[in-house]
């Protein structure tokens, strides 16, 4: 079932075509994951699933109602510009945000409490923001986020600026979100992340959704044209390589993409002269692999300059 | 618009705030420091400037210093019969402040005469002792056209000017139009004080809620246009708690001062009653007993004093958080604030003259133009009677406007807070107002 349909949507600020065209949906009950580039246009499009903006152009409709405040409140947003108020208490502040999303009360202050519990938290009802160390108010962060209980959960980059523990943290709540039926969003412009943990993925690039579906038919679509190799000894020869496009390369591993369908034995023969091979595995390419073959190389370092600048 | 999420901003604002420690210290220590400066400038005022400097009265026509010593014997004396280069150096050494150096044809013509100080002089110095030399050569001139006694005496006299106001009773009711353009200012100041004060706490939270980066947590439950209007609402509010907290004080403190006033005031005027007539003391004392009568002030000026602050204030406020939303701290305000410190102190220098001259046209040209109305409109009423149309079409313009203003600065407000590490500069704004 279909809980987030997107259709033709654009968005322009001046000149610049910040989401060009944009359709996807999203199914409930399932992990979908918004990948790309810094300014390929997902926090854009994040946004305006929100509410927050709104499209000049196509429809967003959540549960089959068309965004607006009332949709609003079926959803809890993490942005990636995410804070608190430092100067209000903890307790205060979160019963403040969760009536915000329409919650009762009393309800609310259940939620809180649950919530808190289980973070270990309950001490710093008191406390102001302020006073916590990042990690804990990066917790009081995802509490403000679901305690109004939305179907519906959306996380702008949540991974940046998490410490591990609460990177794993929010990892386990994800997936524990998910086997409660619930559905999530998110953006990230790390690929790993994605691989480990979602069912769909949409790729943006330059405002554009260049490529979309379940992540495992988009990785097998793309065939077994990938060799995880293991080996000991010099890696220079892995330079003399044609037709080939070298991921994860570091001394004694590489990830070879194979390009015009060249035979693999030739590359396996040229390895067994150079150095001692511990592994040679053909695999479905990686997430990054097929991102940088979507959008292009030459594409893609020209965009990793701009925003170096 | 959901009024139950401007409800919860509201409170939230209007709490933090009222709660904070620097909210409760300004309110109890700002009139103590308005009583401690409004002391200090009475104290300057009356207290003696004057300080005792000596003249030497080089006097040609030998009958004038005899007069100047009686007037004044400390200040005077006689050096006519020195040498005028020994009254300079006596001035160069500073034996003498001045020496002044009067001749025949001061009397005769009208001539001036001449003062001529060494190290100091000052404008009081001199205005006083124009003042006695006037008094002695008019006198002598009375004296040498041998007028009549009755002729000095008319001389002698000046003619004052008691005011009083005819209100629709056709009573003449005591004048209070000096008291009362007084209050009309104190208002005036109050409004400005209000909307420059409450404005920039309200920039401030704007500017809070963007570095905190708390604004699109909170924009993903509500509409910006939701937010503004409670925050607005809820620091205005803010004002009100403060300004009654005053009001409260003013009126306790007059309640108690007046019984303390009239006590001290009897003593002296009980001492003084022996050798003159009371009243007459009591007026050159400044004092009439009716007088803490006239320090009742109408209580329809608190109520339009009421419409004309929250009107402006709405006003203003949402220009202040158009500016916050644009910017990521407060130094970057800078640029913005001619827009609104223009019209602001613009109003509050019209005001100065509007207090003295409130029928003029000025006047009422500023009081209708809604950018500087809210300040002096209520200067206006509280000084004169001002006609109820102009009061009337002084708020339809300032509503008109307020929507005018709230429903530009919302469209910079709503795309300005999703803005990071961009200095905005007014053509953003321009854009930002097309874009949304």
């Amino acid at each position: 079932m279909t809980i987030i349909h997107v259709e033709n949507i654009r968005k322009s600020f001046g000149k610049n075509k910040a989401v060009d065209d944009v359709s996807f949906d999203v199914e409930k009950g399932r992990i979908f994951g918004l990948l790309g580039p810094n300014g390929a246009g997902k926090t854009t499009t994040i946004r305006m699933i929100n509410n927050i903006l709104g499209p000049d152009e196509g429809s967003i409709t959540i549960n089959g109602q068309i965004a607006s405040p009332l949709t609003q409140k079926m959803i809890g947003y993490m942005p990636e510009e995410r804070g608190l108020y430092k100067k209000m208490k903890v307790g205060e502040q979160l019963l403040y945000l969760t009536q915000l999303k329409g919650m009762k009360t009393k309800a609310a202050k259940e939620a809180i409490h649950y919530w808190l519990d289980r973070f270990d938290a309950s001490d710093w009802t008191k406390k102001e923001v302020g006073e916590l160390s990042k990690g804990m108010s990066q917790k009081i962060q995802f509490i403000a986020t679901i305690a109004h209980d939305p179907d519906i959960y959306i996380f702008d980059e949540p991974f940046s600026g998490l410490d591990p523990i609460n990177s794993d943290m929010l990892k386990d709540i994800i997936i524990e979100l998910k086997n409660n039926g619930k559905t999530i969003l998110f953006s990230t412009h790390r690929m790993e992340q994605v691989e480990q943990m979602c069912d769909d993925i949409c790729l943006f690039n330059k405002g554009k959704a260049v490529l979309q579906g379940k992540l495992r038919e988009v990785k097998a679509s793309f065939g077994k044209n990938t060799i995880n190799l293991e080996f000991d000894g010099d890696g220079s020869f892995l330079d003399k390589l044609e037709g080939v496009r070298l991921n994860n390369r570091s001394t004694n591993f590489a990830e070879i993409r194979v390009l015009n369908g060249q035979n693999m034995q030739d590359i396996l023969k040229l390895a067994m002269e150079h150095a001692e091979i511990h592994k040679f595995e053909r695999i479905e390419p990686s997430l990054n692999e097929i991102f940088i073959s979507t959008v292009g190389e030459d594409n893609l370092k020209a965009q990793r300059l701009e925003e170096a600048q | 618009m959901d009024f139950s999420k401007i409800l919860l901003v509201l409170k939230r604002e209007y709490l933090t705030r009222a709660k904070s420690k620097s909210f409760i210290l300004s309110t109890i220590l700002t009139p103590l420091v308005l009583i401690g400066f409004g002391a200090f400038m009475v104290w300057i005022m009356t207290s003696e400037t004057e300080t005792d400097k000596s003249v030497g009265v080089y006097d040609q026509t030998g009958v004038l210093v005899e007069n100047l010593i009686a007037l004044d014997s400390v200040r005077y004396s006689n050096v006519s019969d020195l040498p005028i280069d020994t009254v300079k150096a006596m001035v160069l050494r500073e034996d003498l402040d001045a020496y002044l150096l009067l001749e025949e044809k001061h009397i005769e013509t009208n001539e001036n005469a001449e003062l001529i100080y060494g190290g100091s002089g000052g404008l009081a110095f001199s205005s006083s002792v124009r003042g006695d030399i006037r008094d002695v050569i008019q006198e002598e001139r009375l004296s040498r056209a041998n007028v009549s006694d009755e002729v000095k005496e008319l001389f002698a006299r000046r003619p004052g000017l008691d005011s009083r106001k005819l209100t629709e009773e056709g009573e003449a009711e005591d004048d209070k139009a000096g008291f009362m353009s007084g209050v009309g200012f104190v208002l005036g100041l109050l409004i400005f004080i209000g909307l420059f004060g409450y404005g920039a706490v309200l920039m401030r939270s704007v500017i809070e809620e963007k570095t905190n980066r708390i604004v699109e947590v909170i924009t993903s439950s509500l509409k910006p246009i939701e937010l503004l209007i409670g925050k607005v609402a809820g620091v205005c509010l803010l004002g009100f708690t403060q300004f009654t907290v005053w009001a409260v004080m003013y009126i306790g403190i007059s309640i108690a001062a007046v019984p303390v006033a009239g006590v001290l005031m009897q003593d002296q005027i009980s001492e003084m009653a022996d050798t003159q007539d009371i009243e007459q003391v009591a007026a050159e004392a400044g004092f009439d007993p009716a007088s803490l009568e006239v320090l009742s002030i109408d209580p329809m000026i608190f109520v339009y004093f009421f419409l004309f602050f929250v009107l402006g204030f709405f006003m203003y406020a949402s220009i202040f958080a158009a500016v916050g939303s644009a910017v990521d701290s407060e130094q970057d305000t800078q640029q913005f604030m001619p827009i609104l410190m223009v019209p602001l102190m613009g109003a509050y220098i019209l005001n100065t003259r509007i207090m003295v001259d409130p029928d003029s046209t000025l006047a009422v040209v500023a009081s209708l133009f809604p950018l500087t109305s809210p300040i002096n409109m209520i200067t206006r009423i509280a000084t004169t009677d001002v006609p109820l149309w102009q009061i009337g079409a002084s708020l339809a313009l300032l509503i008109a406007s307020f929507f005018g203003v709230m429903w530009v600065s919302a469209k910079i407000y709503r795309v300005g807070i999703l803005m990071y590490g961009k200095k905005a500069s007014f053509g953003d704004f321009a854009k930002w107002i097309k874009q949304s």
